[in-house]
């Protein structure tokens, strides 16, 4: 019975209760018009329930040929899925980890769209690597080049540097866009960056040479910052996200300038990171479209004071490289970090 | 005798019993949480016509799924129609199903073969 009092069975309740009386006590004429009545309902019953079970079958027919096509379906979204999962890898080893990351998640605008701002960008290149490559085998220079360009990639990367793009033999890479930690950080960010790839540069020369690599790269590194145009670049078609202007230029000259295996810093990265590393300063040097003056230094170490108190390291080639700035956390978070670390250290040994 | 007017929802179909134009028309999906409270709205106004003096009835039925608690009320429905005619009333029934919904096709063929008399048309919806 419903809440409306209206029920469906009604006329076979009804038969049901009117049965035992009439059984009981009825004559023979209302015997037989029970029996009529009671004949007729169960004809219609009967022929209700061959067509439920007709229908029910009929829909579960139905689910099952849905449930096959759900199946199929599910099995083409799998395979599809596993197809975007393997596009997306080849395709995130041409693109920023950053933009990557956007265009795959939705965030990504692919307008043709740029916008000023205040960036670090870092450049390097192999000293006299014609020579150099003229002097090995087009595999033996294959070999250690893409040994070079992954081991630097790798520090970049974990460094949170946006990988602009290799040209030959050199690299840019830059830091404020599309994230950025501030422009301070970001400075930071890029040197201690070039340190750990300098750092890690001396391990390879002495890994290479035991390999029989008689003239190992040296590598020379500039680092400027200051405003660029930075953002999608090309045609509706056909986009590149880079930074272009006067101060990308700068930093590519500050490369050219630095000494073999050295890293020179303009004057407005140098007020960034002055407390850092020690440098020495070197001539200005002037440049077509920059109107002022470029005071150049030459990185000479990481200054004592940043060694010993602010910031702790550990670089591996197993493929570990920590960097921490101890200036910025807050004793909690050392607290938490050691016992990540700790924690790790346990791993290691089992 | 007052119109009957049901909007649909996800689970209840449209009815619509109009006497001025003398037209019900069922349309929809029907798997009610309470199947005997949603029909129970509409089938004591089909008895209600069947014991009128009304002379007939045009009936459209276009259900897109029905589970098999709504089905036990649709016959009854039918039964009544078919007591309707039985007592002289004029009955059409128009059975529509979106096409190539066997299962809607032969439900609307099986009621059409239960109640010869209505004269159930089943016909692709247009």
């Amino acid at each position: 019975m419903s809440t409306s009092g209206f029920d469906l069975f009604d006329r076979e309740k009804r038969l049901l209760e009117e049965g035992p009386s009439v059984f009981e006590q009825g004559s023979v004429t209302q015997l037989r018009d029970f029996s009529e009545r009671l004949f007729e309902r169960f004809r219609g019953v009967v022929r209700e329930n061959e067509d439920l079970t007709k229908h029910s079958d009929r829909q579960e027919r139905r689910l099952v040929k849905l449930n096959q096509n759900l199946k199929a379906q599910t099995k083409e979204l799998d395979e599809r899925k596993v197809a975007l999962e393997t596009l997306s890898r080849q395709l995130a080893k041409y693109l920023p980890p950053q933009i990557h990351e956007a265009l795959f998640a939705g965030r990504y605008d692919t307008e043709v769209r740029t916008q000023r701002k205040r960036l670090t960008v870092f450049f390097s290149d192999i000293k006299d690597f014609t020579q150099t490559a003229e002097s090995l085998q087009p595999e033996t220079l294959t070999e250690y080049l893409n040994e070079y360009f992954s081991e630097m990639t790798r520090i970049a990367l974990s460094f949170g540097a946006t990988i602009d793009k290799y040209i030959g033999d050199a690299m840019m890479v830059f830091f404020g866009d599309p994230e950025s930690r501030g422009e301070r950080e970001d400075a930071r960010a890029c040197l201690s960056m070039a340190l750990a790839m300098q750092d890690r540069l001396r391990e390879l020369h002495a890994i290479w040479t035991s390999r029989g690599f008689q003239q190992p790269f040296v590598v020379r590194m500039g680092i400027n910052t200051g405003y660029c145009n930075v953002g999608n670049f090309g045609s509706s078609e056909r986009l590149s996200y880079t930074i272009v202007g006067g101060e990308v230029n700068v930093a590519a000259r500050l490369e050219s300038n630095a000494d073999p295996g050295g890293l020179l810093i303009s004057y407005e990265t140098y007020a960034l990171v002055r407390d850092l590393v020690d440098v020495e300063e070197r001539q200005s040097v002037r440049m077509k479209g920059i109107a002022r003056d470029i005071r150049t230094f030459a990185v000479l170490k990481r200054s004592k004071n940043s060694q010993d108190n602010d910031t702790v390291r550990l670089s591996d080639p197993a493929g570990v490289d920590i960097s921490i700035d101890k200036s910025d956390l807050s004793a909690e978070r050392k607290a938490e970090l050691a016992v990540k670390l700790r924690h790790l250290a346990q791993q290691l040994e089992c | 005798m007052n119109d009957l007017i049901i909007e649909s929802t996800d689970r209840t179909p449209a009815i619509r019993f109009i006497h001025q134009t003398l037209r019900l028309e069922i349309e929809g999906e029907s798997y009610p949480e309470d199947v005997a409270a949603f029909y129970g709205q509409v089938i004591p106004t089909i008895e209600q016509w069947q014991r009128s003096d009304v002379t007939s009835l045009e009936v459209s039925i276009n259900l897109i799924y029905i589970n098999s608690s709504s089905m036990k009320a649709l016959y009854r429905i039918f039964d009544v129609l078919d007591h309707g005619r039985a007592s002289g009333k004029q009955v059409r029934v128009q059975w529509s199903y979106v096409e190539d919904d066997d299962v809607m096709q032969e439900l609307g063929e099986d009621f059409r073969d239960r109640f010869p008399e209505l004269a159930v048309d089943v016909k692709v919806t247009d």
